[in-house]
């Protein structure tokens, strides 16, 4: 230790032990994440100051650890959702979730991320085609392409992936089961083939 | 501006801001804090002081091109814009807030011993000569860090660091002989 050193012991300090983590929620650099109760069970909800970014229902992601590795960003687990998210998020999840649902898209690619803009237009007790969304990024060749990036919905239930089936009006896929996927649509009012 | 160091920080940022950003205020948060609450003498405006630099830098960063962050000398950047954050607050702050301050002092204001007693010795500084101090041995900024942070002449900082250090040896020798 050098004189001067010596001399300035003392003058750093540690720094509140919740800095680090209300400067990366506040920033929008971190998530939180709590769940909350739904129709479809438990579901991990994680948002940022712009809007959710990740649902997933907890009978297919057990731990907060499973949760955060299939979203791949940086986590806090909170107590529970704040009450205006939390309000949204039942009505969304009761009545059907609209487009004007805050929703936090960035980091995505691109190309899913005009998917999922795309698929937030769908309303409620309806129901379009993959090259329905295909057509709508003015992309029509893309079909395929749709139907991954669906699959890999960040923020199912909340962005309508659900609503998107085949062009024959059968039902397709769905992350959760396409139970599920039927449950949601009879759910929202849809007429279904 | 030097930018050896923070090359992980940079690259980071580069791949991803929000992974960069928090190595960023991993590294950072301690120093920045320390630094804050030396130059504000608060733990409640450093705390403030610290998050709002945090944040300046995040949403700049969001705004840099490749090159720019490549290019960017973190530590000091990070740096000016905690001391435009202490300086503003300041001027702020007058006259009541230096009123506030000084009585603090003289009271059992601040939490743990250790901080009011270097409140009190950084207190007997002139600013220059207090930021200064703060910069190179909180901040672990070089000379020429500081000058261009605070656009003062190299050979003035080291006056100011110099006559700072020698202030505090002689309180503190005036402390431990009382």
């Amino acid at each position: 230790m050098t004189e001067v050193d010596d001399l300035l012991a003392g003058i750093a300090v540690r720094p509140p032990a919740d800095l680090e983590r209300t400067t990366l929620i506040t920033a929008g650099a971190a998530d939180q994440v709590a769940t909350t109760d739904s129709p479809f069970g438990l579901l991990w909800i994680s948002w940022s100051p712009i809007g959710v970014t990740g649902v997933t229902p907890i009978f297919s992601c057990r731990t907060v650890d499973d949760f955060m590795e299939i979203h791949r960003r940086n986590t806090y687990v909170a107590d529970r959702l704040p009450m205006d998210l939390a309000s949204q998020v039942d009505e969304a999840l009761e009545h059907g979730t609209t487009p004007e649902f805050p929703v936090d898209l960035r980091g995505i690619a691109d190309f899913q991320g005009s998917v999922l803009q795309a698929c937030r237009q769908i309303q409620p007790g309806t129901v379009r085609s993959y090259g329905w969304v295909a057509d709508a990024l003015s992309n029509p060749g893309a079909v395929r392409a749709v139907g991954t990036a669906l699959g890999h919905n960040p923020i199912p239930l909340l962005i309508p992936c659900h609503r998107v089936v085949r062009s024959d009006g059968s039902i397709g896929n769905y992350a959760f089961g396409p139970e599920m996927k039927h449950d949601l649509l009879v759910a929202e009012g849809a007429i279904l083939a | 501006m030097s930018i050896t160091g923070d090359t992980d920080v940079r690259r980071r940022i580069v791949d991803d801001l929000d992974d960069g950003f928090t190595l960023l205020v991993e590294r950072y948060q301690g120093g920045i804090y320390s630094g804050a609450l030396r130059l504000t003498r608060s733990r409640e405006d450093a705390r403030d002081v610290a998050q709002d630099t945090f944040l300046r830098a995040y949403r700049a960063l969001g705004t840099y091109d490749r090159q720019r962050i490549e290019t960017l000398a973190v530590k000091p950047w990070l740096w000016t814009i905690t001391l435009n954050l202490c300086r503003s607050r300041a001027k702020r702050a007058k006259p009541t807030r230096l009123l506030a301050q000084r009585e603090s002092l003289s009271t059992n204001d601040a939490p743990h011993f250790d901080e009011r007693e270097w409140n009190l010795r950084l207190a007997a500084l002139s600013n220059p000569q207090r930021t200064a101090v703060v910069l190179r041995h909180v901040g672990d900024l070089s000379i020429g860090e500081i000058a261009s942070i605070t656009g003062r002449p190299e050979g003035t900082i080291k006056t100011d660091i110099s006559r700072g250090l020698s202030k505090l040896r002689t309180i503190m020798e005036e402390e431990e002989s009382v």
